[in-house]
């Protein structure tokens, strides 16, 4: 609530709090979603999307996430000081993924030593999926 | 909801809680020293992103190149004690938001009791979690010098049960060295993401002892709001180690 909650209470002496409080029936519904969304995640595990299964698998644990955050960690009521920190943190966990994601995906795009073991496991593998042919 | 930055403003609140015995000499207000206090706890936990960030590229990077024995490996856990754990979870995610509002609203007793509700969903948590690993350890699963691939399907077998799985693209051969990657990066991430709720447990404890000594009320519950926030960050590690370790490949 931070500043602006000083004039909020226009009769000045209500009982007093430095946060949103959100109602009983939000957290109800914030957690039957996630609940909800945790059968459903469950449910399209077992059905054969081919690539996108994991890609709706971390839409959905995304969604989740987003709905703790959003609301059982009140960011939704916090300052823009505070939000900023939160996507911030988010920002740098895209670059360390991102960046690891552009580098295994890019490897083969140059020419390269063929993988030396022949059984492909486990070493120090010098391309990509070594093992999977 | 306020989207301003808490100002230093003493004058803001030239009545009596100016004075609250929690408001420490260095903040001006109450609401600037709870703005503090959040932006630190933030702070924190951008560095716990990180951290389990890093174990999520080494996930990422051997579930491309094994995919395979990602997917078969994943069968071998549990998805009943998987998901009861995730219910068990997010329902002491609930616990822990109505234990922060009950702290808002003044109430003593319900702050106490929502607390105590969280830290025993939390132990439930790990005793699945110790059933689990009990499990792993039984079938020869764990990685390390008795590891053994094909026990869990031999022992099967013995038993007069059919394995069915996935036509696989490597050998058994293979898998026994494949598939323990797969075993290190779960016992790796699902046992930090244990000691941090073991962590939290112990956070907890010290909270409600706090909270039953009456040291919160409506204008001060910092800790309580802390610890929750702490909570529901281990609460949202496994939203996503739950599909990634349970969830590989369960079609075919």
């Amino acid at each position: 609530m931070a500043s602006e909650h000083a004039h909020a209470h226009p009769h000045g002496h209500a009982p007093h709090t430095h946060g949103h409080i959100s109602p009983i029936s939000l957290y109800i519904t914030i957690f039957l979603a996630l609940m909800v969304l945790t059968g459903v995640t469950v449910g399209a595990a077992y059905v054969d999307l081919g690539q996108f299964n994991f890609l709706v698998a971390m839409i959905i644990a995304v969604f989740k996430a987003s709905l703790v955050v959003w609301y059982f960690m009140h960011v939704k009521y916090q300052s823009h000081l505070t939000k900023l920190t939160v996507a911030t943190g988010l920002f740098f966990l895209a670059i360390l993924l991102g960046m690891m994601l552009i580098d295994y995906t890019s490897r083969d795009f140059t020419p390269m030593l063929p993988p030396t073991s022949p059984d492909g496991v486990i070493g120090t593998p010098t391309t990509a999926a070594p093992a999977q042919h | 909801m306020s989207n301003t930055v808490a100002h230093a403003d003493p004058h803001a609140h030239p009545h009596a809680h100016a004075h609250h015995p929690a408001l420490q000499h260095h903040f001006d207000t109450m609401s600037q020293q709870k703005e503090a206090a959040v932006i630190g706890m933030w702070v924190f936990l951008l560095t716990e992103i990180l951290f389990f960030g890093g174990l999520f590229v080494a996930y990422m990077i051997y579930r491309v190149w094994y995919f395979d024995a990602f997917a078969e490996a994943s069968r071998r856990l549990s998805l009943f004690w998987g998901g009861l754990n995730t219910a068990v979870l997010i329902g002491s995610s609930l616990t822990m938001a109505l234990a922060v509002r009950a702290a808002q609203t003044n109430n003593r007793k319900w702050t106490v009791n929502w607390l105590v509700l969280t830290m025993l969903l939390g132990c439930v948590f790990l005793g699945v979690k110790v059933i689990e690993y009990e499990d792993k350890f039984a079938n020869y699963e764990v990685p390390g010098a008795n590891y053994n691939w094909v026990y869990h399907e031999q022992h099967a077998a013995a038993e007069g049960h059919a394995v069915e799985h996935r036509p696989l693209s490597q050998t058994p051969e293979q898998l026994q060295r494949t598939t323990q990657l797969y075993f290190s990066l779960y016992f790796t991430m699902t046992g930090l993401h244990a000691l941090h709720m073991i962590i939290g447990v112990g956070l907890m404890l010290v909270i409600t002892w706090m909270a039953w000594k009456g040291k919160f009320d409506a204008e001060y519950y910092t800790p309580v709001e802390m610890s929750g926030l702490y909570w529901h960050f281990v609460d949202i590690v496994w939203i996503f180690l739950f599909p990634l370790l349970y969830l590989v490949e369960r079609h075919t």
